[in-house]
């Protein structure tokens, strides 16, 4: 244990020690020595403690204890042996290298793109079977994964990393990151992944002109490069090219050509030409015969695409449930066939997730999208972003066709998709607002990242439920099944603080249902006028099952038309399934089993959706909505519109670019009831048709003159520009990294356009804006570029002006950096062992030789003790000033006490005679008797004294006594007086003496206050 | 205030006492010990869940892992085994048959299973969900009778109590999934008396249930509840031979003392993470110096008292 100060400074005032014992020998000279010296060392020690607690004195104590944490690469260039033998590696070192009784940790952290505690720092022999954790392995992010080492070491023991890597690094700075770390004190040993460089082959780039016209032929050039292996002879390499060119969704075999490939880049050219307008893209996939001589197939790769413009392009996506019950004819074929009438190519897909679009370019062939009558949980969270930045940033129209799986029946509250349309999902006056009420029970706390999940699909059920909706969640915590939020609450007043609980949400055990559907119960009960009640419980189905009989909460469920929905994860065989399934049955709610975790965000999307449902108005008799505002869209037709038989309910956004051009007189009490608005959203356009487009509620339309004019013109109004000037052209080019995108600018007469003002936006792979800046560098020739980290396509738009169609194009970047570098960065992960830690020793490179089997290269790599305490020993310290004013303020009383009491010692020779006495067994002197004698006589003597003097004063007057004062003085002075008579004179005179005294002080009072009293009178005058 | 003021208000602070003390005079027993560290290594445990002690004072324990530990009753570690499968699920109890056997009660795989005290599997009965004599649906605990007869109580969707021979063939059953007289919500454990007579402890009805050897209902009392006398899913159960009954309750983090009519003589624990205080536990056990074991579940660790 050692003392530290915080403000050391402060310690130069125990330089006024001395004057403290000058002053103080001065003023307490007149007391004894020994409370003299007692009050100086009291004082000495206080003001010693005060000077201490102002320099912020603090225990320091110094752990032996030592926290190692591995740091594994997990990137693709690291190969799976490799790792495994790593993995291996790190167990092995844990069990036989840990000091239990030291009580050191260790902990995993694994890394790629992003890092990931795989174990926390744990004084426990922990093994890892193998890496569970889900990191983006298309990067390396060395410096990341040394960040988050450092924030998780705990401060009471020495720090040391051990970085298993190749050290090739793709994002980030390791170098600084090792600098950081040895600042703190932080060791850092490095075992190097060695990998050999072999043999490879890969697809660089396809390169595609800039200026790519229709029916003009222009060469495709693939670029190809053969890499010899470590320590090989450079040898050409037979195998087969090919390029693919897609659009619109077909694939086409563009060459196929066997080509022996000689060492070193190498350019392949193909002449293509264009006959149609479409959006295309160009795969070239090179095939080694010999597959020795290529490590990575990854890198065989890439593709390039380009826009050549046509006519107006739709995508329609329709309900693939609803289209598979109608067997096979979907709602909007209808719709489809009149606006390809309308000289519009339509393209119609079904919602099924996954195969719609997985990337921001297969949306690019199409100039618009029409979503008709899909419901959220049919896309996933990145198809939706797409789709929005699709309209905000690409420019594309957006149409939102309604029915009873769309707008905010379709579970689409709350998403992105809501804030691209021009009206809210949700109803603002409170009288039409259907309400819905949601319960959820929560057990599913046994499923490896149960909480999580748990966490997720309670978000995504709250993200669906509107604004006057009720929602709940119970769960088993320590005072038994609660309400996570006391109960069933409005969402919209209380959604902020529903979710910030919810991540405070840990379910426990809970040992039986029906508890919580009794909670339930008294809930339901008392939102008894709720449109829908709705509950859903997610379990591994151990609890108790509920009670079916009467009273039990099931009947009552039932008669209070509640729903149940069970969803089964992790049920251990059929006696968990059944308990779940029979709740679900007999409540008229849906069983689910769930297999994969990730399935349960759509389950919880689509049944809170069921609460969502009133959303919808709908009456048989038909009502015909009435034009509103003149628009585009609604040209050359007029009132009276056919009648409908229902639509979404919406509320207009309060936005003055809403323009809502159609509305429903039904129902009444809202402010209104759009069916058709639209407004321009970002570059491009987003329409709301709230009503469908034929086969459920405007089934009247169909057989209306202007039903194709009105489709057609909503699709055409919302469509992106198009023309085909070609006066701009956009070339891309990928160097190291980076793209360069080079635009060309041509007037009609093809003269060099200066001085433009060019907008332009790049939408990376992961849907993220990238900024590009474009500039002017010639006549005519604008260039700018940006970083492509990622692999993926990039699409690039850059904006002429207004009133030009915005030009596209995109470059793909084929594979990550993680198959760009061959060989391992060894030189780095040395120089960061090198290193030194502040008060440490620097690191060691642990290694083997990489030819050597992985067992005897592990058993090599042991011989290094990761865990030898050479590093800087952790200190833990604790301020101690308040127990120091403390004890300052307990000795300065004893100071004082020193100087006001003065304790008698005469007790001390009594008292220890006594106790002599005592423990001699000898016979104690009869002093209290003595004492007792002496205190009587003593008393005795007093009283005699006080006798007489009273006596003294006593007046007795005698008959023969003169009357007066006088005659009795002069007798006095006449007569010689007695011994008695001297003594009573005596007394008389002093008595008169007394009395002169009391007068004079009297007659002084009376003058002091008739001089008080006389005062004011006197200023009166 | 008034110096009579403060004066009534000292003299009313003995009442209080008395009022506010009701509850805690009803806290018996004292901490001895607190053993056990949450881990996945030898002699840690990840969420134990079931316990029990042999003739030498040996302390079995199964965790969440699916292991079988044996501890000392100071919680030093002495060996330890794992079930031969656990992905459907761990087992919820164990227990120990006349002839030193370990009885583990393999929940999710409908059967018992019988280990030798060093770990060795020596035979398994049942095996197959169901409700017929002799399938099982989650069994929860077994005891066995001075005779040799087993008792494996059950849960699920049928709750229930089958005895079988010493030969394990089927003798009996009863029970039911519900809340009447005889019927069980989650027969969490059992205890056998020295007159014969099972006891189980009926978890989510909040009541122990005493039967004869031949399934009939002799008493039953407990109601739900967090007052002394009440219960709250009472998981574990315990008979002294004195005349004693001691309860672990998973809902209100403590163990209760009671006559063998039912009459509360007191409590121990409280919720909460202290040494003292208990989380969710399952089970006890009492050794031969009359010390009890508390399982303190989600704290991972075993709390020695007296009571």
């Amino acid at each position: 244990m050692q003392v530290a100060f915080d403000s050391p400074w402060y310690l130069v005032l125990l330089a006024g020690l001395p004057v403290l014992w000058w002053s103080s020998l001065r003023t307490l000279s007149s007391f004894g020595r020994f409370r003299r010296f007692t009050a100086i060392g009291l004082r000495t020690v206080v003001f010693t403690l005060l000077v201490l607690a102002l320099a912020e004195a603090q225990w320091v104590r110094t752990s032996q204890r030592l926290t190692v944490l591995y740091l594994l690469d997990h990137s693709e260039s690291v190969a799976e042996e490799q790792s495994d033998a790593m993995v291996d590696y790190i167990n092995k070192s844990i069990a036989q290298q840990r000091d239990a009784a030291r009580e050191d940790r260790a902990g995993v952290i694994v890394f790629g793109r992003e890092a990931a505690i795989e174990v926390p720092p744990m004084d426990d022999d922990q093994s890892i079977p193998k890496v569970e954790t889900l990191v983006d392995r298309e990067h390396t992010n060395l410096a990341g994964a040394m960040k988050l080492a450092q924030a998780s070491f705990p401060h009471d023991a020495a720090k040391r990393v051990v970085i298993i890597s190749d050290g090739n690094q793709n994002i980030g700075n390791a170098l600084l990151q090792a600098q950081a770390l040895a600042e703190s004190g932080v060791g850092i040993d490095v075992v190097p992944i060695r990998s050999r460089a072999f043999g490879e082959v890969s697809v660089e780039k396809v390169m595609l002109p800039s200026d790519v016209r229709r029916g003009q032929p222009f060469d495709l050039r693939v670029v190809l490069n053969n890499a010899p292996g470590e320590g090989e002879e450079p040898r050409p390499v037979d195998g087969r090219l090919q390029v693919v060119r897609k659009a619109g969704g077909r694939e086409q075999l563009i060459t196929e050509q066997d080509i022996t490939l000689e060492p070193g880049k190498r350019v392949f050219s193909i002449r293509e030409e264009i006959e149609q307008p479409e959006f295309y893209t160009y795969e070239a996939r090179f095939v080694p015969r010999d597959h020795d001589a290529d490590t990575l197939p990854q890198n065989n790769n890439a593709s390039a695409f380009t826009h050549v413009r046509g006519r107006g392009q739709v995508l329609v996506i329709e309900n693939a449930e609803r289209h598979a019950e109608a067997e096979g004819e979907g709602d909007f074929d209808f719709l489809v066939d009149r606006l390809r009438s309308m000289n519009l190519e339509v393209t119609l897909r079904q919602s099924l997730q996954g195969e719609l679009f997985g990337d921001l370019s297969e949306l690019q062939p199409f100039d618009t999208v029409v979503l008709a009558n899909v419901p959220r949980e049919d896309f996933e969270d990145d198809q939706i972003e797409m789709l929005v930045r699709n309209t905000r940033n690409l420019g594309a129209g957006l149409v939102m066709l309604g029915g009873p799986d769309s707008f905010g029946a379709g579970g689409w509250t709350n998403t992105p998709l809501e804030e691209a349309m021009p009206v809210d999902f949700q109803i603002k006056n409170a009288k039409v607002a259907p309400v819905g009420a949601l319960a959820m029970v929560m057990h599913a706390s046994e499923l490896p990242d149960g909480n999580y999940w748990q966490k997720v699909v309670a978000r995504e059920a709250l993200k669906a439920l509107g604004d006057q909706d009720y929602a709940g969640i119970i769960h088993w915590n320590i005072t038994g099944e609660s309400w996570l939020w006391r109960r069933m609450l409005r969402v919209g007043p209380n959604r902020r603080s529903m979710l910030s609980r919810l991540d405070r949400m840990t379910p426990g055990d809970m040992p039986d249902f029906e508890p919580s559907l009794q909670l339930a119960l008294v809930e339901f009960r008392r939102l008894r006028n709720t449109a829908v009640k709705h509950m859903i419980i997610i379990s591994d189905g151990d609890p108790s099952p509920p009670n079916y009989g009467a009273g039990g909460a099931i009947p009552a469920m039932i008669s209070l038309g509640v729903k149940i929905s069970t969803v089964a994860i992790g049920t251990h065989g059929p006696a968990g399934s059944t308990p779940l399934q029979n709740i679900a049955t007999r409540t008229g709610g849906k069983y689910y089993v769930v297999q994969n975790a990730s399935t349960l965000p759509r389950i919880y999307q689509k049944e809170a959706r069921r609460v969502a449902r009133p959303l919808v108005f709908e009456r048989e008799s038909g009502f015909s909505p009435q034009l509103r505002l003149q628009h585009e869209m609604v040209q050359g037709i007029d009132n009276p519109l056919p009648p409908i038989t229902g639509f979404v309910l919406t509320t207009p956004k309060p936005n003055p670019l809403v323009e809502v051009s159609i509305v429903s007189p039904l129902p009444t009490g809202t402010e209104m009831n759009p069916i058709l608005a639209s407004w321009t959203y970002g570059l491009g356009k987003a329409v709301a048709f709230t009503t469908d487009a034929g086969n459920r509620w405007a089934s009247a339309w169909k057989s209306w003159s202007n039903y194709d004019r009105l489709m057609s013109q909503i699709v055409r109004w919302s469509m992106r520009p198009t023309d085909e000037s070609g006066q701009f052209t956009v070339s891309t080019d990928v160097v190291d990294g980076k793209v360069q995108v080079v635009v060309t600018a041509l007037d009609q007469n093809d003269e060099f356009l200066n001085f433009l003002n060019l907008e332009s936006m790049v939408v990376g792979p992961d849907l993220k804006p990238v900024d590009l800046n474009i500039e002017q560098t010639a006549p005519g020739r604008y260039v700018g570029s940006f970083d492509a980290d990622d692999s993926g396509s990039y699409l690039v738009l850059v904006s002429p002006g207004a009133g030009r169609a915005p030009i596209r194009t995109g470059v793909s970047i084929p594979y990550s950096a993680e198959y760009r570098d061959r060989q391992s960065n060894v030189a780095l992960l040395e120089t960061m062992a090198r290193v030194t830690p502040q008060e440490g020793t620097a690191g060691e490179v642990i290694d083997a030789p990489s030819e050597l089997p992985a067992d005897e290269r592990v058993a090599k790599l042991l011989k290094t003790n990761t865990f030898r305490h050479n590093l800087a020993k952790a200190t833990s310290s604790q301020g101690v000033w308040p127990l120091l004013l403390f004890v300052g303020a307990c000795l300065f009383v004893g100071d004082v006490f020193v100087r006001r009491v003065a304790v008698g010692l005469e007790w001390v020779a009594p008292l220890a005679r006594r106790a002599m006495d005592r423990i001699l067994n000898r016979q104690a002197r009869p002093d209290v008797t003595e004492t007792m004698e002496r205190l009587i006589s003593r008393k005795a003597s007093v009283a005699g004294q006080l006798e007489q003097k009273r006596a003294s004063l006593r007046f007795e007057p005698t008959p023969d006594a003169p009357g007066d004062l006088k005659s009795l003085t002069e007798q006095a002075t006449a007569a010689p007086a007695g011994p008695d008579e001297k003594k009573a004179a005596a007394s008389l005179e002093a008595e008169r003496e007394q009395e002169s005294y009391t007068e004079r002080l009297l007659k002084a009072k009376k003058s002091a206050r008739g001089g008080r009293r006389n005062a004011p009178r006197e200023n009166d005058q | 205030m008034h110096r009579r003021a403060f004066v009534s208000l000292l003299a009313s602070m003995p009442a209080m006492a008395v009022l506010a003390g009701c509850k805690s005079s009803s806290t018996i027993g004292s901490l001895d010990r607190v053993w056990g560290r949450r881990g996945i290594s030898d002699g840690r445990l990840q969420k134990p869940r079931a316990m029990t002690i042999d003739a030498d004072d040996q302390i079995y324990i199964v965790d969440m892992t699916a292991r079988i530990q044996v501890f000392t009753t100071d919680g030093e570690f002495l060996r330890g085994w794992q079930t031969p499968e656990h992905v459907n699920g761990r087992p919820t109890g164990i227990s120990i048959d006349r002839h030193g056997n370990v009885l583990v009660p393999d929940t999710h795989y409908y059967r018992v299973l019988v280990y030798s005290p060093t770990g060795e599997l020596l035979e398994t009965l049942g095996g197959q969900f169901g409700t017929a004599p002799g399938r099982f649906g989650w069994p929860t605990d077994v005891q066995v009778d001075d005779e040799g007869n087993w008792y494996v109580s059950e849960y699920g969707e049928y709750d229930r109590i089958q005895k079988f021979s010493p030969q394990r063939e089927f003798l009996l059953e009863w029970g039911g999934h519900g809340p009447a007289p005889a019927q069980f919500s989650r027969p969490q454990s059992m205890a056998l008396d020295s007159d014969g007579n099972v006891w189980v402890a009926d978890a989510c009805n909040h009541r122990l249930q005493i039967f004869d050897g031949q399934g009939r209902l002799v008493k039953m009392w407990g109601s739900h509840g967090s007052q002394p006398g009440q219960l709250a899913y009472p998981y574990g159960l315990l008979l002294d031979g004195r005349g004693h009954a001691y309860v672990c309750e998973f809902g209100n983090h403590r163990v209760q003392k009671f006559t063998l009519d039912g009459q509360s003589l007191g409590c121990w624990g409280r919720p909460g993470r202290a040494p003292g205080e208990l989380r969710n536990p399952w089970s006890l056990v009492r050794d031969k110096l009359g010390r009890i074991h508390v399982l303190d579940t989600n704290n991972h660790r075993v709390q020695r008292i007296f009571m």
